[in-house]
């Protein structure tokens, strides 16, 4: 009875490892994103503090 | 739950962003007591002419540096009190504008400045602002309001004194 959950369990790490190296671009593009908001918003607020 | 460590960074990133704003939102204000240009203060907009401050437009010094600047904005005018349409306000000065219309909505934004509000009938718009730049500015009408709409402008020039 053992068996089959150890086979789920080693079929889901493998999922999970072949998926892990797709992910650098999209968390690079999407940190990059929330670096553009971050300027746009700190730009605005320092636009309204020199006016 | 199986999560990936990228989307946690980022789910961490976006929560923290949002509860940030928030707090800022929360001391500007309950702490700082900022409110919206236009708070819930009203008068009858038929009688503008006879209530006051707006019986007697333009600049008032109220303190050591400190005036009280009220205009009635109407179709296609800025009434601050001169006929030239001319305000002086020396560097440096705090101005609180005390602002409203007497027909339909109007925009009220000093171009350069962080004044810029909404005008509407039967609500008294306020704003604070120091100037700390001496210049001339344009006040302009940037809600449209009619066909004389371009037409409603006034200035207010920041000398040094």
């Amino acid at each position: 009875m053992a068996n089959p959950q150890t086979q789920h369990h080693i079929e889901k790490k493998e999922v999970h490892k072949e998926k892990g190296n797709d992910y650098k671009g999209t968390f690079m593009s999407v940190m990059l994103l929330g670096g553009f908001l971050i300027l746009s918003w700190v730009g605005v607020w320092i636009l309204y503090l020199i006016r | 739950m199986n999560m990936h460590k990228y989307e946690k960074v980022w789910l961490l990133f976006g929560t923290g962003t949002l509860l940030i704003f928030l707090i800022i939102v929360g001391i500007s204000a309950f702490y700082m007591g900022n409110q919206p240009p236009s708070c819930a203060v009203t008068l009858n907009p038929d009688k503008v002419d006879e209530t006051e401050p707006f019986n007697e437009p333009g600049l008032k010094q109220i303190g050591d540096d400190e005036y009280q600047l009220t205009i009635v904005a109407s179709a296609f005018n800025y009434d601050v009190g001169s006929d030239d349409k001319v305000i002086e306000i020396p560097k440096g000065a705090t101005v609180h504008f005390n602002v409203t219309t007497k027909d339909v909505i109007h925009g009220f934004e000093l171009a350069g400045t962080n004044v810029n509000m909404m005008l509407e009938p039967g609500y008294i718009s306020t704003y604070t602002n120091t100037f700390k730049n001496a210049g001339t500015y344009t006040l302009l009408c940037n809600e449209y309001c009619g066909a004389g709409h371009h037409l409603m402008a006034a200035t207010i020039e920041v000398v040094e004194s």
